[in-house]
């Protein structure tokens, strides 16, 4: 018999945040099969739903059994995923028989749901959005040209993040859609997840024994994106989450990164929804990251 | 301005063309810098390589540092009486710009650049007044002291550091009495007949340099 978990109806990152409170009550309990029960979704967001990729992850993880997944009822959200190549990737965590990649015609992806897992991918993941990515940020969020190679360097850096820290695979996707309720304009949103070390265990070694009792998740998370500082000594090690800050401080954007049971967001902005800093969350492994890029309007 | 002759010291000049579109990665630049300093290490005691970014799309912040940064802190740390060597990076466009210039500045290094345009210009930890110097220089080709400091009204003694500092970064070179600019003495050594022709920092298969490390 499983242990069932409901998936939130609204799956973003306040949804992911029920998900993984769900998740670590039913694997605190005697190691069963889960089921994760995503019929009643209605929302998903690119956060979201990679975020149900790591849940199922960590659940495989903590119950030696890959979790069972049932899918939504909505014919939107079921297409939404079909679009962004979760029934694709899903069977690497769910017990699921495998599906063919879709052929992708236009489509409203910047990039479908990518597993990170050596520099290759980082290099195929840039390759791939070049083209979306002029598409979607010159003519959708009207930024100038040059935005679409520093959409591609922040993609690297992000997804880099995975490969030179989290001592795991994670994931990447990327999607427009309208922010209607708060901001009235479209946005990119960027979702980047991995269920490794995390930021606390990455820097640990370097750093803990100078903060003592102090350190902590949250710390981790402030040293690295406010301050630059890695696991490395090495002063080129370290840049990369400062530049993609800057950036997406230039678009009038948003960055969260949650990671153990903290999340940081710098820059944040009044239309947005994430706080400077979150502590005293659910503990989930790995990190989190969390790009909103909004259109750009002519008197910002 | 007084015109020294070129004197043995002449170094060895090499075009190193990147055969990637998108540099990202740290992975991929440990390769290619790899590469690269295995092709200096053929060149003799000075040298001085060009790397052509004319055809690079991408550079991310990782590959800047492994590639750009790295390459500039060996030069500068490899001070020796025998040896030297030198880059300048060629084909810089504006999208390049700041990750080689957020990757220099961490270490506290400089370089010298040439726009797609073939304008020149310095990128990363660089005063104003180091910059405005190191311009004169590059328009001049080559200059002395007794020249520049008058020029740009500066006292002799703060001048010379400053040019000296300059050429201790690589981003000049001294000859005798003379500051050359890094464009002035490669075209010089392409004259003698020094160039190594282009080349690149492996054979262009299209695989990434990953591949061949």
């Amino acid at each position: 018999m499983s242990r069932v978990i409901e998936v939130p109806d609204v799956l973003d990152h306040k949804g992911f945040e029920v998900l993984i409170r769900a998740l670590n009550q039913v694997t605190q309990e005697e190691a069963a099969r889960v089921l994760f029960n995503a019929k009643h979704v209605r929302w998903t967001s690119p956060y979201g739903l990679i975020g149900l990729l790591a849940a199922g992850r960590v659940a495989y993880e903590r119950t030696g059994f890959a979790p069972s997944i049932e899918a939504p009822d909505n014919r939107e959200v079921r297409g939404y995923w079909e679009r962004m190549d979760f029934w694709h990737v899903a069977p690497d965590v769910y017990d699921l028989e495998p599906v063919p990649a879709r052929v992708h015609g236009a489509s409203d992806a910047l990039l479908e749901i990518t597993p990170i897992r050596s520099h290759h991918d980082v290099h195929a993941v840039v390759e791939k959005v070049r083209e979306r990515a002029a598409t979607i940020l010159l003519n959708k969020l009207h930024y100038a040209r040059p935005s679409v190679i520093q959409f591609s360097v922040l993609l690297s850096e992000v997804c880099q993040n995975i490969i030179e820290h989290a001592e795991a695979d994670g994931w990447v996707c990327a999607q427009t859609y309208n922010y209607r309720e708060r901001l009235g304009r479209d946005v990119v949103q960027l979702a980047v997840m991995d269920v490794g070390i995390g930021f606390e265990g990455s820097l640990s070694a370097e750093h803990s024994r100078r903060h003592g009792e102090r350190w902590s998740a949250g710390m981790a998370l402030e040293r690295a994106l406010l301050h630059g500082e890695s696991r490395h000594r090495d002063p080129g090690r370290g840049q990369g989450l400062q530049a993609i800050r800057r950036q997406v401080d230039r678009w009038h954007g948003e960055l969260g990164i949650r990671s153990g049971d903290a999340m940081i967001a710098s820059p944040t902005q009044e239309w947005g929804d994430l706080a400077h800093m979150r502590t005293g969350l659910e503990n989930f492994p790995g990190a989190q990251i969390l790009v909103v890029m909004p259109a750009h309007v002519e008197n910002e | 301005m007084e015109t020294p002759g070129i004197s043995s010291s002449m170094p060895d000049i090499a075009v190193a063309s990147l055969y990637q579109r998108n540099l990202v990665t740290r992975h991929t630049g440990r390769a290619v810098r790899l590469s690269i300093e295995g092709l200096v290490s053929e060149l003799g005691a000075t040298s001085l390589t060009v790397l052509d970014f004319g055809d690079v799309a991408v550079i991310d912040f990782s590959c800047a540092d492994e590639v750009v940064a790295k390459l500039v802190l060996r030069a500068v740390d490899e001070v020796s009486a025998e040896s030297e060597h030198f880059f300048v990076f060629k084909g810089v466009a504006q999208h390049h710009v700041d990750p080689m210039d957020s990757a220099l500045k961490r270490r506290g290094l400089a370089a010298a650049a040439e726009g797609p345009e073939g304008e020149p210009f310095l990128i990363g930890d660089i005063e104003p007044v180091a910059s405005r110097l190191w311009l004169a220089v590059c328009e001049a080709g080559h200059a002395c002291l007794d020249d520049l400091a008058p020029a740009l009204g500066m006292e002799q003694g703060d001048c010379g550091r400053l040019l000296d500092r300059m050429c201790a970064r690589r981003l000049l070179r001294r000859d005798g009495q003379a500051y050359h600019s890094l464009f002035y003495t490669f075209a010089e050594a392409e004259r003698a007949g020094n160039g190594r022709g282009t080349t690149g920092p492996d054979a262009p298969d299209g695989a990434p340099p990953s591949a061949r490390e």
